[in-house]
């Protein structure tokens, strides 16, 4: 393995583990927040039960997302110091404004912890709240940097150093807007199902059937709504991707040959030595539609990108497509949620359904970055600079590589062990509880 | 702007290693045996530490974060001459993160995985602090060499010798003896606070002891910190106001005045850190090549503008809220919470 490909796959791998934890630290206090509120609303002890079980998820997931966030931060410049020594300042003002909100969220998340019983319900109530939007929102800043590095904005790119830089304009680039909304869709849709999943899978060995239903409720609300509306958003960010990286969209579609009435691929492997498709079903014109509204437009292929600046076709493609998928069936399981909720009973399938879907989000999460942290290269910064640049001169990277493999997969297994056990307690605790 | 940029670098220093590092001290503490003490003690520190924990080690992503978008340069200079004091760095942090929520979150509180955790924690913390050591003393040895032909020059002599390896002690008992002056006001159990008490005076002659390896070890390494030191009136008379408080402190600690003692002892620290700082300022990082400068070294303007419109309108929100954190948290009179 050389320098390069050991630095991406360990800033691949630190990003794909820290993605899981941020989406679940995102989230799970929304909705405990909203537990909690059903709680002083209506003060069924049920719901104070349910606030409590989330909260426990909570402050482990947290505290691994935050360990693996550090890491992260550090990573930036361990391993792309050729990056950051020109991105750093043009894209600090996200990074910036994300530290405050985790900051905030830091100790929100301490007040909500620890304050049970030293603050006013609805004075904690907010702490808990305030823990949510701060997460959700850093969330959204973090991404926007990433669109930053799609779509390069606000600098004067002149002999090899940024001029002129405007750090407003660098956050507001042409992708923050379509790939926030689709992240943030994203962490909602995933942890929303995984929840009811895991609630599906107590009510169904029949614990406490009444507070895992309503847990189900509670969860899908979320979930179902964002899983909706997620294909309208990716149609948006296709649209944005179709104009601003084209060979990133030929790539996701497998499409080699650039021409009018482009056909989309339901599966197949691209081939790139005989730039031809394999084993997929063509819809013809179906492409230039998604990309243009246009059944007849005109779509550049990878033809018209050369070689050496192609991304890895395959992984693209085959990622692009688990992504599509994924959230094509997650979009009608979050119909059919609105259609049980409705005639209040929800059949037995349907819960066994929800519980095969537990990993379902957070596999289309990772799809869904893999489609555009790989579908960017050769480029850290989209027509900039490209990543064989940037990566650090320090030699043997391969074993940071391996330490950090090592060190992950133990906090895997740790983090995997401790969530069984909390589970197995759960389990325990409701033994009797109809 | 530039100013304002630096203080904030400078005061979020100051807070992590006075509340991130009485952090790292408690599992110094837990390391040492403690008999009788050991379910107890864990309680008090789980107890102390907890709510804060999150908030504590926000100050070094703040001051990452900071560097890598207002000074650029000194930031890769450091992670690529440090990278391998970085790493080590890191794993610690994940290792006594992860050690310290787990030991409480566990659903299961069994005693083999709790001393399983417990020791983790102990060790990484000692770890962590001690290579934070090692970086905070490369950084002016002007050994760091970016343009060295082989991987000794590179990447291990910028940090390799005995000057950082007794900076990396030092810090180490600086932080266990914050954590035992910070605990003792923790508990009610009498025998418990003469436990930290005693580790609190071990500890602090520990730091006298250390303190006075470094000078040693500087001098050993004919580094420029002895001929500085003298040359600097300003940090002569910040070392000798920390020595002096010293005395205070241990005339302070049998009032059992939790307030007073803390100032004190962080006072004490602070004293350390600023005179280190008026040592070095305005220079970050000392390189063969010759020193990097905060001035120099700065972003573009409307970099720098950004940055501190979002660290002014950040203060407002953080300090009001951290305060309410640590009102809601030390007033004594709530029975605990969770
Ligand atoms: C639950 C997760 C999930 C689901 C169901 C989908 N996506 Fe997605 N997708 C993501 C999670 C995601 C993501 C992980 O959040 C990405 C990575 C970067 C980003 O902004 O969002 C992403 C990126 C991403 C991109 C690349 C954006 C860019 O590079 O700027 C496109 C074109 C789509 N998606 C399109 C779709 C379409 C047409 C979907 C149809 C249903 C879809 N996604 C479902
Ligand atoms: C958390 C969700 C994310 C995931 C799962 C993810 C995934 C990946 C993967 C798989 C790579 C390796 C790509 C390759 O080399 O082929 C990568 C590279 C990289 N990512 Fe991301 N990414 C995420 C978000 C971000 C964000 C928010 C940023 C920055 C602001 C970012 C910055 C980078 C950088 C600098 C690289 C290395 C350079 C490169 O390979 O182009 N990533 N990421
Ligand atoms: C290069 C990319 C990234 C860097 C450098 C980074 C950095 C960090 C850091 C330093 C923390 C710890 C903050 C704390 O202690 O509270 C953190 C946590 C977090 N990150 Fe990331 N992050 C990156 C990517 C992402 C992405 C892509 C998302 C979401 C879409 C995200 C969302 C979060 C959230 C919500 C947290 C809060 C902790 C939690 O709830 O688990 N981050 N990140």
């Amino acid at each position: 393995m050389d320098n390069l490909i050991a630095a991406r796959a360990t800033m691949g791998f630190s990003l794909g583990f820290h993605i899981i934890f941020a989406a679940i630290g995102m989230v799970m206090p929304l909705l405990m927040s909203a537990a909690h509120y059903l709680f002083l609303k209506k003060k069924d002890p049920a719901y104070l039960e349910l606030t409590k079980m989330w909260l426990k998820g909570v402050a482990i997931f947290f505290a691994v997302g935050a360990v693996s966030g550090t890491v992260l931060s550090f990573e930036l410049g361990l391993l792309w110091p050729g990056f950051m020594k020109h991105a750093g300042p043009i894209i600090g003002m996200p990074f910036s404004w994300e530290g405050t909100a985790f900051f905030l969220e830091a100790v929100a998340i301490g007040l909500f912890l620890y304050g049970w019983k030293r603050m006013k319900p609805w004075v904690h109530w907010c702490t808990g709240l305030t823990v949510g939007i701060s997460g959700f929102v850093s969330g959204i800043f973090v991404v926007a940097a990433n669109g930053w590095m799609n779509a390069p904005a606000g600098f004067d790119w002149i002999d090899g150093a940024a001029h002129n830089v405007d750090p407003v304009k660098a956050m507001f680039n042409r992708a923050w807007l379509h790939e926030t909304i689709h992240m943030q869709l994203a962490a909602l849709q995933a942890v929303g199902f995984a929840v009811a999943g895991i609630h599906a899978f107590l009510y169904l060995r029949g614990r406490a059937q009444a507070l895992n239903l309503k847990a189900i409720k509670i969860a899908l609300v979320f979930g179902a709504s964002a899983a909706i509306a997620q294909p309208f958003a990716g149609h948006f960010a296709g649209q944005r991707v179709a104009e601003l990286q084209p060979a990133k969209l030929a790539a996701l579609e497998g499409h080699f040959k650039t021409g009018p009435r482009a056909p989309l691929y339901i599966g197949g492997i691209p081939d790139e030595d005989t730039q031809t498709m394999r084993w997929g079903i063509p819809l013809p014109g179906m492409l230039s539609f998604i990309a243009f509204n246009d059944v007849d437009a005109v779509v550049a292929g990878l033809d018209q990108v050369p070689r050496e600046d192609w991304p890895h076709v395959a992984i693209v493609h085959v990622s692009f497509q688990i992504m599509v998928a994924i959230g094509m069936v997650m979009a009608l399981s979050g119909v059919l949620f609105f259609v049980f909720l409705k005639r209040r009973i929800f059949p037995h399938w349907y819960l066994c359904l929800l519980v095969l879907f537990i990993p379902l989000g957070m596999i289309a999460i990772e799809a869904g970055w893999i489609v555009t942290e790989v579908g960017r290269q050769p480029w850290i910064i989209h027509g900039i600079m490209r990543t064989k640049d940037a990566v650090t001169p320090v030699p043997g990277m391969v074993y940071h590589f391996y330490l950090f493999l090592v060190l992950y997969l133990l906090l895997w297994c740790v983090t995997g062990w401790l969530f069984h056990r909390q589970i197995q307690a759960v389990q325990k605790k409701f033994e009797d509880v109809p | 702007m530039t100013d304002i940029i630096v203080f904030f670098i400078g005061a979020s220093l100051l807070l992590y290693v006075l509340l991130g590092g009485s952090d790292y001290g408690a599992g110094i503490i837990e390391l040492l045996p403690a008999g009788t003490f050991r379910e107890k003690q864990k309680h008090v520190i789980n107890e102390a530490m907890g709510p804060v924990w999150e908030a504590n080690h926000m100050w070094l992503i703040l001051i990452v974060v900071i560097l890598f978008v207002a000074f650029p340069t000194i930031f890769t200079t450091l992670m690529i001459a440090l990278h391998l004091p970085m790493l080590a760095l890191l794993v610690g942090i994940v290792v006594r993160g992860t050690a310290f929520t787990f030991r409480h979150y566990d659903a299961i509180q069994e005693p083999r995985s709790q001393r399983a955790y417990t020791l983790l924690f102990g060790v990484s913390s000692l770890w962590t602090s001690f290579w934070l050591g090692i970086i905070v003393a490369s950084l002016n040895r002007g050994t760091i060499n970016l343009e060295a032909a082989t991987f000794w020059d590179a990447y291990i002599a910028p940090w390799w010798g005995v000057y950082p390896l007794s900076v990396g002690l030092f810090v180490a008992s600086i932080f266990a003896f914050l954590a035992g002056v910070y605990l003792i006001s923790e508990t009610d159990d009498a025998a418990l606070q003469r436990r930290f008490t005693r580790h609190a005076a071990v500890f602090n002659a520990l730091v006298i002891v250390s303190g006075g390896l470094v000078f040693a070890a500087s001098f050993i390494e004919r580094e420029s910190l002895p001929s500085r030191f003298f040359r600097t009136p300003s940090t002569i008379a910040a070392m000798a106001l920390a020595t002096l408080l010293f005395v205070v402190l241990w005339r302070v600690i049998p009032k059992r005045n939790a307030l007073l003692t803390r100032v004190v002892a962080g006072g004490q620290v602070a004293l350390i850190l600023l005179g280190w700082w008026l040592l070095y300022a305005p220079d970050a990082v000392h390189t063969v090549q010759g020193p990097l400068n905060f001035y120099q070294e700065a972003a573009p303007h409307a970099t720098m503008l950004q940055l501190v419109i979002a660290l002014l309108v950040g203060s407002l929100f953080i300090f009001p809220s951290l305060f309410f954190l640590l009102r809601v948290f030390k007033s004594k009179q709530h029975p605990s919470g969770d």
